[in-house]
């Protein structure tokens, strides 16, 4: 065990000292590739994601999915669409939920429940790495870190 | 004294054993929750343990005029705790079931739990929303989270707009139905009801049982900025708890029974990045003689730095001065009476996943004549409307 962690330990920080657009590899956020939309302004990914619409602007129901705090991404995926830190978006949250306006999108703990989940879904709707999208998902807005 | 100082402890033991309980269901909530993603049944909860203390004896500072009791000069646990659980039962993608309870401290003076809401929530279509039930009423902007401490950036929403504002729920309907304009969003909102609760005043219960309510807002989203203007009102259905203690005829004149009150208020909201700000404006019409009309409002600013979220604000009230030649009339006009400012400063730190660690200052500035926003008469005349509050509060969600 010892031995495993110490090099668990060697391979980040070898992974910390490569170039930060290596490690952090893209982040896009993807749809199912049959809900006909080819492309998405910031503005309206945050509208889904934050459940103030929950339409396409073609009109078909989205289906949001979310990772759970655990995985790294979701935190850079918010950093990176809003400068929100996650404390931010779960307080955001319990505004919602408490207030009874709202349940917050399904949240899921692996890249590839994300995908099999926006695959799986007519209106699915979730963040992955870019290198994970397949044909089966549609880029619709790249983040910018 | 003493008496009293061990009332409050052991009113702070049981409010913390309730929410260690409280805890412990979470937990097992949560393995449940991580468990199953996609399930039928919800368990949440809220909590602050809060500790606040005022600078003066001479008034009880409260966190809004549901309380009957407030704090002085000593640090006090009651005005600012909480806990609230939620239970959801989602039938399917439309249809869903909300019960929310919360103990606090009440009009009563107990910390008996209360049932906060209980509605079925239909969705017939993505942009509409319908509720009946026992709902939160939005009065103003985040009314119906104005105890989810973890929500917000400051220990309690600024007073000076929200103490006022002691009603929670209505039983009645919503709709709320979302509309898109280009990549900006109109919201609109709208809700009838019966209001359920009663307002303490002295030693005295005002019961404002069965007054309709009747409100709605326009809200709308442009990129980070959220602008709303509401409008509501309440018609009472009963008269102040004043029988008794001033002549029939005074009553007569200072009846609130079938009497409208009228709430508007204008709304703006920034956030992004590290920024946060808000700035807030209403003004509430009386339609009965006994109770003063008035004009409030604040701004806040917070600037997140890493966990942490040191925040400003600024808030004010004031109600417009009535008179009468009645001794009996215009003693109970002057116990409506707000004129003050209050300044506020503090800190948001983010210590762990889903707790925040809140410290805040406020300054109050008024005059010598506010005192509709406290508890206790100032018959010994002292109060100067002056008074400092230091406030430390833990906010959590489960």
């Amino acid at each position: 065990m010892p031995v495993r962690r110490l090099l668990l330990l060697c391979m980040l920080s070898w992974l910390l000292l490569q170039p930060a657009a290596e490690v952090h590899a893209e982040l896009v956020v993807v749809v199912n590739a049959r809900c006909g939309v080819a492309a998405m302004t910031r503005n309206e990914v945050v509208n889904l994601f934050f459940g103030r619409t929950r339409q396409f602007f073609n009109g078909i129901e989205a289906q949001p999915v979310d990772m759970l705090d655990s995985h790294p991404d979701r935190a850079r995926f918010y950093n990176a669409l809003l400068g929100k830190d996650l404390s931010e978006i779960n307080a955001y949250w319990s505004r919602q939920v408490f207030s009874g306006r709202m349940q917050p999108p399904t949240k899921l703990g692996s890249p590839e429940e994300v995908l099999k989940w926006v695959v799986s879904h007519p209106g699915g709707i979730g963040f992955i790495e870019l290198s994970k999208a397949d044909a089966r998902v549609r880029v619709v807005y790249e983040l910018t870190p | 004294m003493l008496v009293a100082k061990i009332f409050r402890l052991i009113n702070a033991g049981r409010l913390f054993r309730l929410l260690t309980v409280g805890c412990a269901i979470a937990q097992l909530a949560a393995v449940s929750a991580l468990a199953e993603p996609e399930q039928a049944f919800s368990l949440q909860g809220f909590g602050t343990l809060g500790m606040a203390r005022t600078t003066s004896n001479d008034l009880e500072f409260v966190r809004d005029l549901s309380q009957p009791s407030g704090i002085k000069k000593e640090w006090d646990g009651r005005i600012d705790s909480v806990l609230g659980v939620q239970g959801g039962w989602h039938i399917n993608k439309q249809l869903e079931v909300v019960v929310q309870s919360t103990i606090r401290y009440r009009y009563d003076r107990t910390y008996n739990p209360e049932i906060t809401w209980a509605y079925v929530k239909y969705d017939p279509a993505p942009d509409l929303s319908l509720r009946a039930g026992r709902l939160g009423t939005e009065f103003f902007m985040m009314a119906d989270s104005r105890w989810v401490g973890y929500s917000f950036l400051t220990v309690r929403p600024p007073g000076d707009y929200f103490w006022y504002l002691p009603f929670y729920s209505i039983h009645g309907v919503d709709a709320a139905y979302t509309l898109p304009i280009g990549e900006n969003l109109l919201r609109l909102k709208a809700f009838y009801g019966n209001s359920d609760g009663k307002i303490p005043l002295a030693d005295r219960q005002w019961d404002i049982k069965g007054s309709p309510m009747v409100g709605g807002f326009l809200e709308y989203q442009v990129s980070s900025w959220l602008i709303r203007a509401s409008y509501a009102n309440i018609t009472f259905k009963h008269d102040l708890p004043i029988g008794g203690l001033v002549p029939a005829a005074s009553a007569e004149y200072l009846s609130t029974k079938d009497k409208r009150t009228d709430y508007y208020s204008l709304g703006a909201v920034y956030d992004q990045g590290p920024w946060q700000l808000q700035l807030m404006l209403n003004h509430i019409e009386q339609g009965n003689n006994a109770l003063e009309s008035s004009d409030g409002g604040y701004v806040l600013a917070g600037y997140r730095i890493r966990e942490v979220t040191p925040y400003l604000g600024y808030s004010w009230v004031r109600s417009v001065r009535r008179t009468s030649a009645d001794p009996y009339i215009s003693h109970v006009m002057a116990d409506s009476h707000s004129d003050q400012k209050t300044s506020i400063v503090g800190m948001r730190w983010d210590v762990a996943r889903n707790t925040a660690i809140k410290a805040q200052w406020d300054g109050v500035r008024g005059d010598p004549t506010s005192i509709f926003p406290y508890r206790n008469d100032p018959s010994s005349g002292r109060w100067s409307g002056k008074m400092d509050i230091y406030s430390l509060a833990v906010d959590f969600v489960f």
